[in-house]
Formats: C-alpha cells, structure tokens, sequence
C-alpha cells in the first residue's frame, strides 16, 4: 500500500468485491471440484481460459452447497459455456 | 424649506456657487437635490453597509451549509458517474453479463500473500501465477492453515500493483474485508473470483503491463470488529 504522502502520486484504492465475500468452506464440500481445477491448471500451464469449465463446476458445487449466492451463470461470465436453452433446437452458442 | 436640508454648505457647494453662472447654478433646485444628498448620504451609507453585510452573512452560511451537503450530493453525482474511482453500485454486475474476452492480450496474475507478524496462520496462494485475457472471468485460489490449538479470526486486505492496473482488477467475489474464522488445525481455499475489465485492452497507458500482481495480506481481527468496506458501496 502506498502511504508516501506525496501530492499527486497514484495510490492503490482498494475496492471492496462485488458479490461480497466467499463463506469459507469449512467442510471441504467442493474440494474435489477445486483440484480438478487446479489439476487443469497446471496441465494447461495455468491458461486460465482453457479451465473454464472447471471453474463453472467448481462455482456450481459452491452454489449447490449454500456457499455462494445463486445466480445465473451469465452473470458470472459464464454465458458461453452455458447449455442452451431446449427450446432452441439448433441455436450454437459461441466457441 | 430649503435651510433646514442644508445643514452645512459644502465647500464644493460654495464653490460651484461663485463659478458657475448664476443660471446654471439654480440655488433652490442645486442645493434642494445637493442637500438631499447630503442628508440621505448618512443613513445610504448605513443601509448600504446593512445590505452588504446581509449578502456577505447570507453567503458565509451558504458555504457551511455547501459543505455539509457536499457529502451527500458527493454521493449522488460520483457514484452514480464513477468519477473519482468510487466504485458504482449495480454498473458492474450488466458489465460481466455483455462483456467480451479480448482474446488477443494475455496478461500474466501474479499471486502473493502475506500474514501480519501477530497472525499464526500458514497462508498462501495454491497457483503461483495464472494467465489470463481481459473480459474473462477468472477463479484462483488462496490457501489458510491454523496450526494453533485456537480458533483465529483473520481479516484481510488487498493491493494490486501496478496501481493503474488495480482500476481494471475487478473482483466479483473474494474473501477480503470480512473476518474469517478459522477453527484449530484447520484448512480452507480461499477462492478469489475476478476479472481483468476489457477496456484494459484500450488503454494506452496499459499498453506494456504484462503483468498483474494481485497480494493479499491477512491480519489478526478482535472479536466482533468490523471493517468499514472502503467506498461508498454498502453491501
């Protein structure tokens, strides 16, 4: 944290998150769901676009077990990876 | 009529009384107005300075009264334009729903995390660092071990260097700013949900950050204390 106390230089201002704070996971619910994550990770050399798929199900399980709020996925940047609805038969979402 | 109006003939009076042709120089009517002025120039300039004293009080309140109201109206124009880097309430959760990936730049998040002296805790990142493209979501994990035989409660902070970049770091969901309590012997993840904001990739003062370091510390909280969340975001 900067505390220099000059006049005009940039300070970090740090912003509180969005959704609020994560319940910690006293109970290990989603473990598994979070090594399969790390496991892609560190076989895709932490590209973190190739395990988004990972990280939707690790948020999921979160979801299922009352440690996260439930939202739609698309809120959550998820909207391409999200199954398309059944009434649109053919409709791709985007690779 | 005229002599009590003129209490005492000015020198310039009198003057202009020798000077001027005596047609020019009416002495009722001259000295009927000079007088006036003369006797109404003592209470004009009371009346006078009465006003402006009245505007000069009625601005002085008006600007203690500005800077109580700063406050409030501070709220209302900046949270609701996210100027001054206030984060703006409800703004950010559409973006994440309509942004695009920029899958072009790829910036490397770098993870760090410290502990206070005082806090016993094990506490660090589970990836060292992750690769990442702006408008992407984006979950990393941070790990917390107590090794005492007490339950310890931690509250933590956050600091994203560079400090320009730290505008663009948006973090959904973390585990900063709340206390968190961890039993003895006990291990948690700590998941940190972000996102890098796509207009990062427009930026030209971004234009050579490569890297982000996102470094979380941890301090001992009391029981029952609570942080303000900075801004003016209330949950």
């Amino acid at each position: 944290m900067s505390t220099a106390m000059n006049f005009g230089t940039k300070s970090f201002k740090p912003r509180a998150p969005d959704k609020g704070s994560f319940p910690l996971d006293h109970f290990g619910e989603c473990k598994a769901f979070k090594e399969t994550f790390m496991k892609c990770l560190r076989d895709n050399h932490f590209d973190n676009s190739l395990c988004r798929l990972q990280s939707k199900d690790y948020l999921e399980c979160r979801m299922d077990n009352q440690l996260m709020a439930k939202e739609p996925l698309a809120k959550l940047g998820y909207k391409d990876l999200e199954d398309p609805p059944p009434s649109q038969a053919d409709g791709d979402p985007k690779p | 009529m005229l002599l009590p109006l003129l209490r005492r003939p000015q020198p310039r009076v009198l003057l202009t009384r020798w000077l001027l042709p005596p047609r020019l120089h009416a002495p009722s009517r001259g000295a009927k107005t000079r007088g006036r002025k003369s006797e109404s120039r003592q209470p004009d300039w009371g009346s006078r300075n009465r006003t402006a004293l009245t505007y000069i009080a009625a601005a002085g309140v008006g600007m203690v009264g500005l800077s109580y109201a700063s406050v409030p109206l501070y709220r209302l124009y900046c949270q609701a334009s996210g100027l001054g880097g206030a984060p703006v309430a409800g703004h950010d959760a559409e973006q994440v729903e309509t942004m695009t990936p920029v899958k072009e730049r790829v910036i490397r998040i770098s993870f760090n995390a410290d502990t206070h002296a005082s806090l016993q805790w094990n506490f660090r990142p589970q990836q060292t660092e992750i690769y990442v493209v702006p408008g992407e979501t984006a979950l990393a994990f941070y790990r917390a071990k107590n090794p005492t035989n007490k339950p310890i409660i931690g509250i933590s902070t956050y600091n994203v260097v560079p400090f320009d970049a730290g505008q663009y770091f948006n973090k959904i969901q973390c585990f900063c700013f709340e206390e968190q309590r961890l039993n003895p012997h006990e291990e948690v993840d700590m998941p940190v949900f972000f996102y890098i904001d796509p207009e990062f990739d427009e930026d030209p003062r971004m234009a050579r950050v490569d890297t982000i370091t996102l470094s979380y510390t941890f301090f001992e909280a009391k029981e029952g204390q609570k942080l303000p969340l900075p801004g003016y975001s209330y949950n």
